[in-house]
C-alpha cells in the first residue's frame, strides 16, 4: 500500500468538495478498493470515505419504490428490505460473507460495476434509477461495460431507487473460489412486462436478455425459456467455465428464478 | 449431483482405519477429518493451473478454490478396531495422511458411479471435478 490521506466528510457537499483534489478517490465499504491498494495497483493521493455521510445511509419506501442510500451496506439491505422486496433482500444476504456484507455498500458495488457482482443485476432487472449528486440515471443508461459506468469525475451515487416488482428472484451459481457469481440471473416481473438481467457471464458486464424478457412477458413460466439459447458472443471463458457452460447456466438460472419468483 | 449444472455435493463420508493403539482418540479423529477435507478438496475443487505462457491463473483465493466448511460433509470416523503395531514399543501407527489418501479416489468413484447410475457412460473425469468438468462429461457421454 502506498501512503495516502483520508477524509471522512459528513455531507455529500463536503464529499464532493474533497473529491476535487487531484487523484482523490471515493471510498465506499472498501471491499474492492482496499485489496487493490494493498496490492499497490492504485495510488490515490486521498481517500474520501463516504461512510460518515448520514444522508446516504438507510432504506426508505417511496410509493411503489424502495430508495436505498448509496452508503448503505449489504447487511442493512438484507435486514430491512425483506418485507417489501424479498428478492433484493435475498440477493444482499448472499453477497460474500458476513464481514463483506457489513462493510460493502450498494453504491460501491454499482460504481465499481464488477462483471460478476450481484447488485448490477438487481438494478438493471428492476429498471432502477441511480441517483447521484448531479442527476438521476436510468439503469439502462448507467451500465456501460465491465467496470464502466455513466458516472463522471466527482460524481457520487447518493442513492438507488428500485421500483418494487410484482414478483422477482435472483439465482446465483457461484464461482467456487471467489463465491462471486459465475452466473447470476435476476428476473423481475412488473405489470408492464418482465425484465431479465444477467451478471457474471459476459465480457460486457451486466446485460439484459431480451429474448427471455419477451418470452416471459408472454408466459411467465420456466417452460417459456427452456427453448431459448443465451447468445455466446463475448461471454467470459476462464478456468471456472467456458462460454458455452456460462450460456447454459444463464438458461438454467433464469428458469429457476422464474420458479422461485415471489 | 445437480444434473443441470454439474455441481457435486458430498452428502456423507465414512472413514475406517487401523491406527494401532490410539493414545488420544479425539486428536486422531481430528487428524482424519483434516485429511478427508484435503482429499475432497483435491477431488472436487483445488486446482493449480497455468496459461500457455506459464502465467499462474489460480494465483489467489479468488481463483484457487480452498475447500471451506460448506464444501464438506459431517464425517463418520471409526478407528476403534486397531491392531497394535509390532514394530514399536507403543503399538501405534501413523494417522497423519490417512484421510487424504483414501478420500480422493473415493470421491471420484462416487461421482462416476452417480453419473453411470443416471445413465451417463462416463468412466473418467480429471480432478478436480469442477461443475464445468462434470457438466462437460455428462454432455459428451
Amino acid at each position: 500500500m502506498y501512503a495516502f490521506d483520508i477524509e471522512r466528510p459528513s455531507s455529500v457537499a463536503d464529499a464532493v468538495a474533497a473529491l476535487g483534489a487531484e487523484d482523490a478517490q471515493a471510498l465506499g465499504g472498501g471491499q474492492t478498493l482496499i485489496p487493490t491498494l494493498k496490492q499497490r495497483l492504485a495510488a490515490p493521493s486521498k481517500l474520501v470515505s463516504l461512510g460518515s455521510v448520514t444522508e446516504m445511509q438507510g432504506v426508505a419506501s417511496e410509493g411503489g419504490s424502495i430508495r436505498i442510500g448509496g452508503a448503505t451496506n449489504h447487511a442493512t439491505v438484507a435486514a430491512q428490505v425483506g418485507g417489501t422486496y424479498p428478492a433484493l433482500a435475498d440477493l444482499a444476504a448472499n453477497i460474500g460473507d458476513p464481514a463483506v456484507r457489513n462493510r460493502g455498500t450498494i453504491g460501491g458495488s454499482l460504481a465499481n460495476n464488477d462483471p460478476a457482482a450481484c447488485y448490477p443485476a438487481a438494478a438493471l432487472a428492476s429498471g432502477a434509477t441511480i441517483i447521484t449528486n448531479k442527476r438521476q440515471i436510468a439503469a439502462d443508461e448507467y451500465f456501460q461495460g465491465m467496470f464502466t459506468t455513466a458516472l463522471g469525475e466527482g460524481e457520487i451515487i447518493t442513492g438507488v431507487l428500485f421500483p418494487v416488482p410484482e414478483q422477482a428472484s435472483y439465482q446465483k451459481f457461484v464461482q467456487p473460489a471467489s463465491r462471486f457469481a459465475l452466473v447470476g440471473v435476476f428476473v423481475a416481473k412488473y405489470s408492464d412486462g418482465v425484465r431479465v438481467a444477467v451478471t457474471g457471464a459476459s465480457n460486457e458486464g451486466v446485460q439484459r436478455w431480451s429474448a427471455a424478457e419477451e418470452a416471459l412477458s408472454a408466459n411467465f413460466s420456466a417452460d417459456a425459456v427452456s427453448g431459448l439459447n443465451f447468445p455466446t458472443d463475448d461471454l467470459i471463458a476462464d478456468l471456472h467455465g467456458s462460454a458455452e457452460y456460462r450460456a447454459h447456466l444463464v438458461k438454467v438460472m433464469t428458469g429457476r428464478a422464474v420458479v422461485a419468483a415471489s | 449431483m445437480d444434473p443441470e449444472t454439474g455441481k457435486v455435493r458430498v452428502d456423507r463420508m465414512t472413514a475406517v482405519d487401523d491406527f494401532g493403539n490410539v493414545i488420544n482418540p479425539m486428536v486422531v479423529t481430528g487428524q482424519v477429518h483434516g485429511g478427508l477435507g484435503q482429499g475432497i478438496g483435491q477431488a472436487l475443487v483445488e486446482n493449480t493451473t497455468y496459461d500457455e505462457n506459464g502465467q499462474l491463473l489460480s494465483a489467489s483465493y479468488m481463483d484457487y478454490t480452498m475447500p471451506r466448511a460448506d464444501d464438506l460433509p459431517f464425517y463418520i470416523v471409526d478407528h476403534s478396531k486397531g491392531n497394535p503395531c509390532t514394530h514399536n514399543p507403543l503399538g501405534v501407527k501413523g494417522c497423519g495422511e490417512a484421510g487424504a489418501i483414501g478420500s480422493p479416489p473415493t470421491v471420484v468413484n462416487a461421482v462416476i458411479d452417480a453419473l453411470q447410475s443416471g445413465g451417463k457412460n462416463v468412466t473418467h473425469i480429471d480432478m478436480p471435478m469442477t461443475p464445468h468438468r462434470v457438466w462437460s462429461a455428462m454432455n459428451n457421454a
